[in-house]
């Protein structure tokens, strides 16, 4: 359990890093989904399911939702040019 | 004993000039300050030209860093800074982290008689299993309430700042907003059709077990205003503004927070330690037990899904 | 009895196993894929296959009881949700997508084909 609680923190300092550092805005929200989920799990681990619930319903369902809905509003969601092959 | 003022006596005095200035009779600064109409500036396109010309002129100065050696240099400069910064406060911060004592460690400070008498008489006196229940919703209810309150203030700033007043731009935002979106997409439809029932149920079942188990108001609230976001993006606007406008959220979020003030004011004045409490605890492990943790957890509830409800469509549409 | 209690552990980390496997197909796929649809392709095969086989090794292995009940629902939950999503997010691509002619050719099935066929006769 301490190996996987381990493996959880690192995706987590992986994930904290790469939201500040990646270009995309999009991009960046769907990493701290990813984020928001791990923790969650992090939470069951040290036994706090109340927290785990919340995280998950909070930190990943609505506040992302509502990111998507801002980009949207302020039309951040562009194409990135000349990659055409590859665009979430 | 008061003495009347003869009416010239009173007229000089202050309170008479400031209550005129109250009722709008006479403007104090009516002679003393200078007023002009403002002119109104005289533009030609020429001007307006010049003026581009200038700013293009200036913005290139300003940003070109082949002129600009102050830009150069903070260009160069700003990203070694930046570095240096976050390891500097990530240094800080870590040596802090380093001197707290190791969780879980029996001579942790916090580990003293306050969680004790939570864990030892929490459920004697909250009447709660769930004894992180029992002590957000029972010993430390206030916080909570500040929390709800917190809530819907969020939503009366959103509701402020994203208000769309005239009829046309609404539509044409509304517009703009779903041209690529899939509207009436049946798979959407069906599998909303058949989940929103079970989402709502969840959501219900973990607001009710909130003294049960792991749950409660804040979490449940969530899960069913996702249930509802999933209902309005699956069915447009037409279907739910048919059982859910801004006039049902405003009354829900004034009764729920309402009653759970008056609730937790009522249990203050009775000596805040619940001591005279009139709602039987009941006995522990039933729905309908330790007081008034059951309605708070309703309460608030109530509160967080309409205020995830709310702050989509205001993001979405700008009005309900 | 020993040999049935054998079989099911079995059976159920074989299932696991399996469940692992489309997992790391399915992570393969998404990196090496290039275009969207070709990898929600990858992605939804983990999301539908993977975690149904991993979650179906899981209720063989923890027996008949509550928690078999609950992962079964998660896969109902997760058997309706995730397909929707991705048929949401593919449309979407669709509709939006700037030069479909190089990613793929379109073709129509079916009703809908006759009738577009009926309508360009007319």
């Amino acid at each position: 359990m301490q190996l996987f609680m381990n493996i959880m923190l690192g995706f987590l300092l992986v994930c904290a890093i790469a939201v500040s550092l990646s270009k995309n805005l999009l991009n960046s929200i769907l990493i701290y989904m990813s984020f928001s989920l791990v923790m969650s799990i992090i939470w069951i681990l040290l036994e706090s399911p109340d927290l785990a619930i919340t995280e998950a319903a909070v930190g990943a369902g609505v506040t992302s939702v509502l990111f998507i809905i801002t980009l949207k509003k302020i039309h951040a969601i562009i194409k990135t040019d000349k990659e055409e092959e590859d665009d979430e | 004993m008061s003495k009347r003022v003869p009416e010239e006596q009173y007229k000089k005095t202050f309170s008479f000039r400031f209550h005129q200035w109250l009722n709008g009779t006479k403007d104090p600064y009516l002679d003393t300050v200078e007023l002009r109409p403002q002119e109104e500036p005289k533009q030609t396109d020429e001007d307006l030209e010049q003026e581009a010309k200038q700013r293009i002129i200036r913005e290139e100065r300003a940003y070109n860093l082949e002129h600009n050696a102050q830009a150069r240099l903070f260009s160069k400069l700003y990203r070694y800074f930046a570095v240096i910064m976050c390891i500097s406060l990530a240094l800080v911060l870590l040596t802090g982290v380093s001197y707290l004592p190791k969780f879980g460690l029996m001579e942790h400070p916090t580990n003293n008689e306050v969680p004790a008498r939570y864990i030892e008489q929490g459920l004697q006196e909250t009447g709660a299993i769930n004894i992180v229940t029992g002590m957000i919703l029972d010993y430390r209810a206030f916080d909570t309430l500040g929390e709800s309150h917190v809530l819907f203030i969020a939503t009366c700033t959103v509701l402020i700042l994203l208000r769309v007043d005239k009829k046309k731009e609404r539509e044409s935002e509304s517009n703009n907003d779903r041209v690529y979106e899939p509207k009436n997409d049946v798979i959407l439809q069906t599998v909303a059709k058949y989940l929103v029932p079970f989402i709502e149920i969840f959501g219900i079942y973990v607001i009710l077990g909130g003294h049960l188990g792991p749950g409660g108001g804040f979490s449940g609230g969530a899960i069913c205003g996702a249930g509802l976001i999933l209902y309005l993006n699956a069915f447009g606007f037409a279907k739910t503004e048919k059982f859910f406008t801004g006039k049902t959220y405003k009354a829900m979020c004034f009764g729920a927070l309402a009653c759970y003030s008056l609730a937790k004011t009522y249990s203050f004045f009775t000596g805040a330690n619940h001591l005279h409490s009139v709602i039987p605890l009941g006995t522990p492990g039933a729905i309908l037990s330790s007081g008034l943790i059951l309605i708070l957890d309703i309460c608030v509830g109530l509160v967080v899904a309409g205020t995830m409800y709310t702050f989509y469509v205001m993001f979405r549409k700008g009005d309900y | 009895m020993e040999i049935i209690e054998w079989i099911r552990m079995l059976l159920g980390g074989a299932l696991l196993l399996i469940g692992v496997v489309f997992f790391l197909v399915e992570m393969i796929g998404v990196f090496r894929f290039k275009y969207v649809l070709n990898r929600m392709h990858a992605a939804a095969m983990g999301d539908t296959l993977g975690i149904g086989c991993s979650l179906l090794g899981l209720i063989f292995i923890s027996g008949w009881n509550w928690t078999s009940l609950k992962l079964l629902l998660v896969i109902v939950v997760l058997w309706f949700s995730s397909p929707a999503s991705s048929h949401l997010i593919a449309r979407l691509e669709v509709t939006t997508d700037e030069n479909p002619k190089e990613h793929y050719t379109e073709k129509m099935i079916g009703a809908s084909a006759d009738c577009a066929e009926e309508k360009e006769e007319k």
